[in-house]
């Protein structure tokens, strides 16, 4: 059986595409950029050498080698970093054409595209910030110490040693963590690093490089934020994937999530949707599950779910009501599933 | 499923990749030659001058650091020096024969000696130099206000621009030259700077006269400079974009 349940509000699933699309962007122009001088160092200076990463190619015996240098620990990276594969042999070049914007090397143009669309993450981020904290959807997923407590059992759940997740509402304290942490610190910290490198803001606002620890710092960490913002997207995809990824694609183009719930075809549907009631706590029910996000009047109909049902009356109700959904006693998935569509028909005309 | 087919599969999936990836390059690649997209894309400079400028306000001063924080090496960056025969034989005669042309809209155009420079009142800063590419070097200069210059040309009300026109050249000829506007050039720390850690501006970092212009990136410090040119508009000048990098696509405000 499929519960589908209105999941992401309009602007929730436009500004998650524009953003997906911005950050691809501002990556790879970034990369661009850094090309254009790829090594990295601590404090306000650049002495050449105390850079800690480069990514950079030698020409020793005429033989152009790339490599990945970090700290002591260099890496010969020949055809991906440091140097490209091209039609006249390996030609140094620290990220390679195919991974960033414009493909050819011009510093130029990869300014061009990270300053417009650093306008269009921004403008963007604060469109679903503002709309989502007005309506109250960023509360679901804001980290708490409440959720704190629960990573622990969160990640043995996901790790397959915990039979059940700790989860309550919609979002399971990884996810609030991660959510939280990528909006609330992440995405400050590396708007404020990026300006930190800007000339005229460091007129009036000394303590912009000074928070990060010099300019060439402030470089630094900005570009290794990148790579936490890089590998919370491939965590995030990696994700979408495990969890269905048809479905959770759909929620997030149409707004409309299908949800696991009993199986009514099935013979015996309502014992094991009773006994699933009857393990958890009567305040984590499936339907608490369901309620979308803009849908609040819909809770009090989990006080009519068989919470705490007698097993010999179980087993009478199996028999009556195996066979026909209209003798369903109880208020059935699917009279449930209409409240919703009315609502978010009413969210979809506004 | 046998191994042939997964390896087939997985040739399938590689093969994909490669050509969505490769198709991103040409995708991005031809967008950036289109000058309608690349106007949009450089709409945003506007809108970083404008909301730098008022988030900063006006003469505020760039970050001054100490002696000890001067670089060890500082990247002689751009254009080789001017490798005209007069220019050479000027440096070894400590610049006697060059002198520095303001002209345009101006009441009273005027040609400086380096002597004349060093008589005016002079600013020392300790100041980091910020290259577009993302490197940083902290260096000590001592130079002219560009104020005291403008005080004794008096440029006309029209005058909007200050364009700095240079001695090198690219591999084509292309001479270098810069503008600024005049906010920056009220700046206190906007100085046509004569010395470089204590010593005479070295041939390298611009000898005899280079700009120094803080609140920007390292390309508006023009090198080499031999005549300051006020005008109400730079559109006429080289390929009208107001500078020589600027000419290539680079944003005229490089304050970011």
């Amino acid at each position: 059986m499929e519960n589908l349940v209105y999941r992401h509000n309009r602007i929730t699933r436009a500004t998650h595409w524009i953003d997906a699309l911005a950050i691809m962007i501002l990556v790879m122009s970034g990369f661009q950029i850094f090309n254009a001088h790829p090594h990295l160092y601590w404090g306000n200076t650049s002495e050449p050498d105390r850079a800690f990463l480069s990514i950079a190619a030698t020409s020793d015996d005429g033989e152009v080698r790339g490599f990945f240098r970090i700290y002591g620990w260099k890496l010969d990276t020949t055809g991906v970093l440091g140097a490209q594969n091209t039609d006249m042999g390996p030609t140094p070049r620290a990220f390679p054409s195919w991974i960033t914007v414009p493909g050819y090397f011009w510093l130029a143009g990869g300014r061009r595209w990270h300053f417009f669309f650093a306008w269009i993450f921004v403008l963007n981020g604060l469109l679903y910030l503002i709309y989502n904290l007005a309506n109250g959807h960023l509360r679901k997923f804001l980290f708490t110490a409440r959720d704190a407590a629960r990573v622990p059992a969160m990640v043995l759940y996901y790790l397959r040693i915990r039979g059940s997740s700790p989860q309550e509402g919609e979002y399971n304290p990884l996810q609030r963590m991660a959510y939280t942490s990528v909006f609330f610190v992440l995405t400050p910290l590396i708007m404020l690093s990026g300006m930190a490198m800007s000339p005229q803001l460091n007129t009036a606002f000394h303590w912009l490089p000074a928070m990060f620890g010099g300019r060439q710092s402030a470089r630094s960490i900005h570009f290794i934020l990148t790579f936490l913002f890089v590998s919370f997207t491939f965590g995030h995809v990696f994700m979408v994937v495990m969890t269905g990824i048809f479905n959770n694609i759909r929620s997030m183009v149409t707004g409309w999530y299908r949800e696991k719930g009993p199986d009514i075809s099935e013979p015996g549907w309502i014992q094991n949707f009773k006994e699933e009631m009857i393990q958890k706590p009567a305040k984590v029910p499936v339907l608490h599950q369901l309620s979308s996000p803009d849908v609040e009047e819909v809770r009090p109909v989990e006080e009519t779910l068989p919470a705490c049902i007698e097993p010999e009356e179980q087993n009478k109700d199996i028999s009556k009501s195996a066979t026909q959904d209209a003798q369903i006693p109880l208020e059935s998935p699917k009279q449930v599933l209409l409240t919703y569509t009315d609502e978010a028909k009413k969210d979809k005309s506004e | 499923m046998n191994l042939s087919r997964r390896h087939l599969l997985l040739g399938a999936v590689q093969g994909a990749g490669l050509l969505l990836l490769s198709g991103c390059e040409k995708a991005f690649n031809s967008l950036q030659q289109n000058k309608k997209f690349l106007s949009v894309l450089e709409s945003a400079e506007g809108a970083n001058q404008r909301l730098q400028r008022l988030l900063t306000g006006k003469n505020k001063l760039a970050q001054e650091f100490t002696e000890q924080e001067i670089s060890r090496y500082f990247k002689p960056n751009g254009n080789p020096p001017p490798i005209t025969m007069d220019y050479a034989a000027d440096a070894k005669k400590q610049w006697s024969a060059w002198r520095l042309e303001i002209s345009g809209l101006v009441k009273q155009p005027a040609r400086f000696s380096l002597t004349d420079l060093k008589s005016m009142p002079a600013r020392t800063q300790i100041t980091r130099h910020d290259c577009v590419e993302g490197w940083s070097a902290i260096a000590k200069w001592k130079g002219v206000p560009l104020t005291e210059i403008m005080q004794r040309v008096q440029p006309t009300p029209e005058a909007r621009y200050v364009v700095f026109h240079c001695m090198d050249t690219d591999d084509n000829g292309a001479l270098y030259y810069e503008s600024i506007d005049f906010r920056d050039a009220h700046h206190p720390q906007t100085i046509l700077a004569y010395e470089m850690n204590d010593h005479a501006l070295p041939i390298a970092h611009g000898a005899p006269l280079r700009l120094r212009i803080e609140t920007q990136l390292g390309y508006k410090h023009a090198k080499y400079i031999r005549k300051i040119e006020f005008v109400a508009t730079y559109d006429k000048i080289a390929s009208g974009k107001g500078g020589y990098w600027e000419d290539q696509g680079y944003e005229w405000y490089a304050g970011i």
